[in-house]
């Protein structure tokens, strides 16, 4: 019965002649993004899905056109992808929606203005700097339509979170002050002072080793019981253990390195 | 077996030729930038030599701070030894020196990082700095790696168990106890203290033989903590910071000009004419090629001695202005501030440039019993009251510390003379005359000694 299912889901892939994979609207250098140059869709997670649809022998097409992330995790339960990925992060509300296959594990994080945090009494040479900072009533600018929302709010209960649209916008209030910190994972939070090194001066990026956001391949429940043991597989096969943000640093230090010259 | 004799006896005979200044400039200095530069990958392996050795030559310091300091407030508070105006005479003009030489450089410092501006950066400067920033400062929570601040004056000044003190390394409590107890044993009788005093001037003796052991490991200590250095420093780092360098160079140079004037005014024709060479410049350029205010404290000692100063007085005036005011780093914490200041734009008004001084006086005698860069993390109390970040200042100011320590410590060490010739200028040895030849060595040490920073 399982065997049936199973053939179901990737027959179906292959008779169609192309997979077909969600992804957020969003360019997320070096996950997804435009090339500025090629104007191609790169990244690692672009280049894992093609690696699948070379395995199933099959064509990939990429879909962009969901809201936010909640909505491409509400879109692939509903079946109107085979997948959806792009560093999205497993949360309780997620999972009513659709399936996850874990394939990442990054680390919180929030950028910080490192004035704000002396105006608020957070020196970090302090013993319990990090407890102080969780219960800190600071103001912290957050994605709409992200886990960050609900995690933001975990993490900081005391603190005022404002919600922006974008992450241009988060990143644009935080440098015009009208918040003292942004928050997302590791990976997002250091490529802006990369992109930009002046910056470290002012901000600091502060790394959460006890705060891991786990970052899925989400698809739905026939995807669920047809195809996660195959991706399971094929992500052991291909990564060889499930990623952290330490070993993408490492992997994309190049691309890290060139982000003071890269016009997105 | 044979060579390492041969090389073990060559190093025993060398070493201590390498600590005269010349030898610094000349050998100490090329070979250490040498080092540094062929042995690059080797960072981690020079730098726990250079804190091992550091550590060694440390390790007679508290031990000779708590004898020297009991010694000579004993001596110089002695109920029976001195009267009531000759002891108020030298706290007078111990204490009036002391605030004059401190406020007056204080000041000089400030007015030069003001003209000289340290921090204000142009945009390739500031680049480099964030680019040193990238990966360096970041800050983890949740995880080991969270840098514990320093305890300040205000939470290490006060005494528990002079023991207990020593024994952990609280030099600054083991000098604020051995001063109190030097005035307590100021006021009992000579026959009640004396067995005490002789046994801390056997300690003192001790300490001060097994420092000058541990002392001909100083060239040793400069050459790998100066390659140390030289195998982490980014070229483009030195060059942002030269400012803030002139800075702390500038003030060592006005300092030694500052107590070569003080030497002049404070001594007769005839006093000075028993020196072949300025004293001064002696105790600069060895405390300079040497990295230590302490090295000079022997060569401060026989020069006041020289000049039939009274030996008490010396032996309090200088140990304390060497130990505890830290004039060095006195100046050093005012440009720093500064420094800091300017870099996030905190905004200068006549108020703020008092608070500068305030908490570079107070930070830099904070640094009491603190050596090296430890000495650097006292800036933070100033910092955080200006709001101002600690964390990039502080790592980005030990990154140039092993060259700036030199200048640091000739400034602690030409002003400490200065103190010292202004606190016992009138006192002599009664009945003694001293010839232009004599060493005396009570607590004093051979020149060439280093102890701390």
């Amino acid at each position: 019965m399982s065997m049936a299912v199973e053939n179901n889901f990737i027959n179906g892939i292959q008779e169609r002649g192309y997979i077909k994979i969600g992804l957020p609207p969003y360019n997320t250098p070096p996950a997804y993004y435009i090339d500025p140059k090629t104007k191609e869709l790169s990244g690692y997670d672009v280049d894992f899905a093609r690696k699948l649809a070379s395995e199933l022998e099959v064509d990939v097409k990429f879909y962009r056109n969901s809201k936010d992330f909640n909505d491409l995790v509400r879109r692939v339960g509903a079946k109107e992808f085979d997948l959806a990925m792009g560093k999205l992060g497993t949360t309780y509300e997620r999972l009513f929606n659709a399936f996850p296959v874990q394939y990442m594990k990054l680390r919180h994080a929030i950028l910080a203005n490192r004035q704000s945090l002396e105006k608020n009494d957070l020196r970090s040479g302090l013993p319990d700097f990090g407890d102080r900072l969780k219960n800190s009533s600071i103001r912290i600018g957050r994605m709409g339509g992200s886990i960050w929302d609900t995690e933001v709010r975990r993490v900081f209960p005391n603190a005022k979170i404002i919600k922006f649209n974008d992450w241009g916008e988060v990143k644009e209030a935080l440098f015009e002050g009208r918040v003292d910190a942004i928050y997302r994972d590791a990976t997002e939070i250091k490529a802006i002072v990369y992109q930009d090194p002046n910056l470290a001066i002012q901000y600091v990026p502060i790394l959460f080793e006890d705060e891991l956001t786990m970052t899925s391949i989400f698809m739905s429940e026939s995807g669920k019981f047809g195809f996660s043991d195959f991706l399971k597989f094929f992500i052991d096969r291909e990564w060889g253990e499930i990623k952290n943000d330490s070993a993408i640093f490492e992997e994309f230090q190049d691309y890290y390195n060139s982000l003071s010259k890269f016009q997105p | 077996m044979n060579y390492i004799s041969i090389v073990f006896n060559w190093l025993i005979a060398t070493l201590p030729k390498l600590r005269r200044p010349k030898n610094f400039f000349l050998i100490i200095l090329p070979f250490s930038l040498l080092l540094g530069r062929l042995a690059s990958d080797y960072s981690v392996l020079l730098n726990e030599i250079s804190e091992g050795l550091i550590n060694l030559i440390a390790f007679p310091a508290i031990p000779l701070v708590l004898s020297a300091v009991m010694v000579s407030i004993a001596n110089i508070f002695s109920v029976e030894e001195r009267s009531k105006p000759d002891r108020f005479k030298f706290a007078s003009r111990f204490g009036v020196a002391l605030a004059c030489v401190v406020l007056f450089i204080s000041i000089l410092a400030l007015l030069l990082s003001i003209y000289q501006s340290p921090g204000i950066l142009s945009p390739e400067g500031r680049l480099n700095i964030g680019r040193f920033m990238l990966d360096e400062l970041d800050i983890r929570i949740g995880g080991s790696i969270v840098e514990s601040e320093p305890t300040y004056w205000f939470d290490s000044i006060i005494p528990t168990n002079i023991l207990f003190d020593a024994s952990n390394n609280n030099t600054l409590k083991v000098i604020s106890g051995s001063i109190i107890a030097g005035l307590a044993m100021s006021r009992l009788s000579s026959e009640k203290v004396k067995p005490l005093i002789n046994l801390l001037r056997s300690i003192n003796s001790i300490s001060v033989q097994v420092l000058n052991i541990v002392l001909n490991l100083a060239p040793l200590v400069l050459i790998f903590v100066i390659a140390s250095a030289v195998t982490k420093i980014n070229s483009q780092i030195i060059v942002t910071l030269l400012n803030f360098s002139i800075c702390v160079f500038f003030t060592a140079v006005i300092s030694l000009g500052i107590s070569r004037l003080i030497f002049k005014r404070f001594t007769t024709r005839d006093e000075r004419l028993l020196f072949a060479t300025n004293p001064i410049d002696k105790i600069f350029l060895l405390a300079l090629s040497t990295g230590s205010s302490m090295s000079a404290y022997s060569l401060i000692f026989d020069t006041l001695m020289k000049l039939k100063r009274d030996q008490a007085e010396v032996e309090a005036s200088v140990s304390l202005s060497l130990l505890v005011a830290r004039l060095g780093n006195v100046t050093y914490n005012v440009i720093a501030i500064m420094f800091a200041l300017n870099l996030y734009e905190v905004q200068l008004n006549p108020l703020i440039m008092i608070e500068v001084l305030f908490f570079g006086i107070a930070t830099g005698f904070s640094t009491a019993g603190l050596t090296g860069v430890t000495t650097i993390r006292t800036i933070s109390l100033a910092l955080s009251s200006f709001q101002v970040p600690t964390q990039p200042v502080i790592p980005l100011l030990m990154v140039i510390d092993p060259i700036l320590s030199l200048p640091r410590a000739a400034t602690t060490a030409v002003l400490a003379t200065a103190i010292g010739l202004i606190a016992s200028v009138g006192s002599t040895r009664a009945g003694e005359t001293v010839d232009a030849g004599e060493q005396i060595h009570p607590i004093g040490l051979d020149p060439g000694i280093i102890g701390a920073d």
